[in-house]
C-alpha cells in the first residue's frame, strides 16, 4: 500500500517528495536532543524549588508558632495596670499569626505540584500555576511580615509625637519573641522571591 | 506535495496568530504599568503633603501632624516613590517587548525586578496600614491612644493614600502573571 493514514500525507511516488521528507526526520531528531538537554537543567531547578519550599514551610511555621506562644505575664501586679502581654492584645499580631498559618498551609499543599514539575520538567501548566500562586502568597506574606514589623518597631521605640509609649521596656520576653517571629517571616519572604524567580527562569522555552 | 504546501501555510498562519497574541499581552502589560505608575505616584503625593495643625494649643501637647511624625509613613512615601520611579523607567523596556519578538531574557529580568518591587510596595503599604489602623482605633492593652479623634483630615488623608498603593500591589501581581504567560509561549 502506498498511502497509509499518517499525519504527514506526502505521496511517496515522486523522488523529490522523498528527498524532501528526509531533512524533516533529521530535524525531528535534533529537536528531541535539544528538549532532553533543557529538561535536565529544568529538572535541577525543580528539585531546588522543592527544597526551598521545604525550607519556607519551616520558616513560616516557626514564625507563626513563635508569635502564638509569645505570652508573657509579669510577676507583680497593681490595681490599674495590665501586666500580661500576648499576641492577641494587638490585632496586627493576630493577623500575623493567621496569615503565617495560611502561608504554611499553602506551601504544604503546593508540594505535590512541585513534585509534578520534577517528574515532568517540560510541562508549562504546573509551573505557571505555581508561579502565580507563589507571587500572591509572597505578597500576602510580605504584608503580614511588614505590618507586624511596624508594630514591633513601635513597641521597641514608641513614638513621641503621638504619645505612644514603648512597651518593650516592661515586657522584654514578649518583645524578643515577636521580633524573632517577624525576622523568621522575612526569611520566608526571601524564600518566596527566590521560588518565583526560579519558576520564571524554568518557564523559558528554547 | 500539495498537502505539504497546505501544511506549511497553516503553520505560518499559526505563527502569525500566536505572534498577535504575544503582542496583545505586551500591550496590556504596557497599559497596566502606566496605570500602576499613576497609582503609586498619587499615593506618594497624597501622603507626602499631609500637614495638619489644630487651631488651639496648650503647653504640653503637640497639635501638629504630618507624615514624617511616624516612621512607617515615611517608609511608605519612600517605597512608593522608588516603585513609581521604577515603573516609569521600565516603560521603555515594556515598549520594546511590544515591538520585538524574541524577548525572553529581558522578560526574565523584568520578572525579577517586578518581584522585588512588589515586595517593596507591599512592605510599605502594609506597614503604613498597620499604623493607620492603630491611629484609628488605638489600643487599650498598650495604652496607645488613637490620634484620629483629634486629627480628622490628617487621618482621612493617610487612609486614602493607602488605596492607590494596594491597587498597585494587585497590578504588579497581574504584571508578573502576564510576563510569565508571555515567557512560556512559543514566541
Amino acid at each position: 500500500m502506498k498511502n497509509e493514514s499518517t499525519i504527514i500525507d506526502v505521496p511517496a511516488e515522486s523522488s523529490s517528495a522523498m528527498k524532501g521528507s528526509a531533512p524533516l526526520i533529521g530535524m525531528a531528531k535534533l529537536d528531541h536532543t535539544t528538549s532532553d538537554h533543557s529538561g535536565g537543567y529544568k529538572r535541577g531547578l525543580s528539585i531546588f524549588d522543592f527544597l526551598l519550599r521545604l525550607a519556607a514551610i519551616i520558616a513560616a511555621s516557626v514564625a507563626a508558632g513563635t508569635m502564638f506562644t509569645s505570652d508573657e505575664t509579669l510577676p507583680f501586679f497593681t490595681q490599674f495596670l495590665q501586666f500580661e502581654a500576648g499576641y492577641d492584645d494587638l490585632p496586627t499580631f493576630q493577623f500575623f499569626v493567621i496569615a503565617m498559618s495560611m502561608i504554611s498551609g499553602y506551601l504544604l499543599l503546593s508540594l505535590p505540584f512541585s513534585v509534578v514539575t520534577i517528574v515532568r520538567p517540560l510541562a508549562v501548566a504546573p509551573r505557571l500555576l505555581l508561579l502565580v500562586l507563589d507571587t500572591a502568597a509572597m505578597a500576602f506574606n510580605m504584608a503580614a511580615a511588614s505590618s507586624a514589623a511596624a508594630i514591633a518597631y513601635l513597641a521597641h521605640n514608641g513614638n513621641q509625637n503621638t504619645n505612644w509609649l514603648p512597651i518593650c521596656q516592661q515586657f522584654g520576653d514578649f518583645c524578643q519573641k515577636t521580633s524573632g517571629a517577624v525576622v523568621s517571616s522575612f526569611v520566608s519572604v526571601v524564600f518566596f522571591i527566590i521560588l518565583v524567580v526560579i519558576s520564571g527562569v524554568a518557564l523559558k522555552r528554547h | 506535495m500539495k498537502s505539504g504546501q497546505a501544511e506549511i501555510m497553516e503553520t505560518s498562519k499559526g505563527i502569525q496568530k500566536s505572534g498577535l497574541m504575544s503582542r496583545r499581552i505586551a500591550i496590556l502589560e504596557f497599559i497596566l504599568r502606566i496605570v500602576a505608575f499613576f497609582n503609586t505616584i498619587t499615593s506618594t503625593i497624597l501622603m507626602a503633603t499631609t500637614n495638619e495643625t489644630l487651631p488651639f494649643f496648650t503647653q504640653f501637647i503637640r497639635f501638629h501632624a504630618e507624615y514624617s511624625d511616624l516612621p512607617a509613613l515615611t517608609f511608605f512615601v519612600v517605597a512608593n516613590a522608588v516603585v513609581s520611579g521604577y515603573l516609569i523607567l521600565s516603560l521603555p523596556l515594556a515598549f520594546v517587548h511590544i515591538v520585538k519578538s524574541k524577548t525572553q531574557n529581558s522578560r526574565i529580568l523584568l520578572i525579577i525586578l517586578d518581584v522585588a518591587m512588589l515586595g517593596l510596595v507591599t512592605a510599605g503599604a502594609s506597614s503604613a496600614a498597620a499604623i493607620v489602623y492603630l491611629a484609628h482605633k488605638g489600643n487599650n492593652n498598650t495604652n496607645w491612644f488613637s490620634i484620629c479623634q483629634q486629627f480628622n483630615s490628617f487621618c482621612e488623608r493617610i487612609s486614602g493614600s493607602l488605596i492607590g498603593s494596594f491597587i498597585a500591589v494587585v497590578l504588579l501581581i497581574l504584571l508578573i502573571l502576564l510576563s510569565a504567560i508571555a515567557l512560556s509561549r512559543r514566541h
